[in-house]
């Protein structure tokens, strides 16, 4: 019999082991290609941080009456402007406590867990100190960044921490 | 002609693998450092502490380049 070759395997003369293989040559080449990807995300870092900076929140913004928010409960709020979502606590010592509603680690929203004295963060079990916004226990790398409150008569006001 | 370098390749061919081993050994603990620099240089940014950043990236270029370096030193393939 006289089988002819096809056409195609004259145009792709590549065998289909050549296309899995991967040689230690070629893994070597692949880390060092990763490295210059991963110099480049620092370098990235490096540009954002040194040249656009994060705005801090300034001057003082009213967020609700003291009243609105019972003890042990939460209310959350925008700053003008701004499309973060902060939380508003009245701790069951009666300080009222303002956090960024975005867990350090992904960003979920982050709750008050009532009589605790704790934010959790249901995505992946992430725990935060109500009092400081310090991590307690979980994946998140960083505290809850904070904002202060004030308490001027009725009013409840947050400033840039 | 040969040469002392292809009579050595010929006399002890284990030589490249273990080369070739360290090679890439080396490149993988590189790139754990760069991912560590870069975590690290991104979580501090992050947290307002935009210090760190700077030297991070210095570092994980600086070892990049290192990297490329010991591609040079990769064994030759067989020759056929």
């Amino acid at each position: 019999m006289n089988e002819k070759i096809p056409d195609w395997k004259n145009d792709f003369p590549i065998s289909q082991a050549e296309t899995t293989d991967v040689t230690r040559r070629q893994f070597a080449k692949f880390l060092c290609l990763v490295s210059g990807g991963l110099a480049t995300g620092s370098a990235f870092v490096a540009a954002k941080s040194a040249l656009f900076p994060e705005k801090k929140v300034s001057g003082s913004h009213r967020v609700c009456n003291k009243n609105d928010v019972p003890v042990g409960g939460t209310r959350p709020f925008v700053l003008e402007g701004s499309t973060t979502p902060y939380i508003l606590i009245h701790l069951e010592n009666g300080e009222f406590k303002a956090y960024e509603q975005k867990c350090t680690h992904l960003s979920c929203a982050v709750f008050y867990k009532p009589g605790t004295g704790k934010l959790e963060c249901p995505c992946h079990n992430g725990w935060f100190d109500a009092m400081t916004g310090e991590v307690v226990q979980g994946p998140p790398p960083r505290p809850l960044p904070k904002l202060e409150v004030e308490v001027k008569g009725e009013d409840i006001f947050v400033t840039g921490a | 002609m040969s040469t002392f370098r292809r009579a050595q390749s010929q006399a002890h061919p284990n030589k490249t693998s273990t080369l070739m081993l360290a090679i890439i050994m080396l490149l993988i603990l590189n790139v754990t450092i760069q991912i560590w620099l870069l975590y690290n240089g991104l979580n501090n940014a992050l947290d307002h502490n935009p210090g760190i950043a700077i030297p991070a990236f210095v570092g994980s270029f600086f070892i990049f380049l290192i990297n490329c370096g010991l591609l040079y030193y990769l064994p030759k393939g067989r020759k056929q």
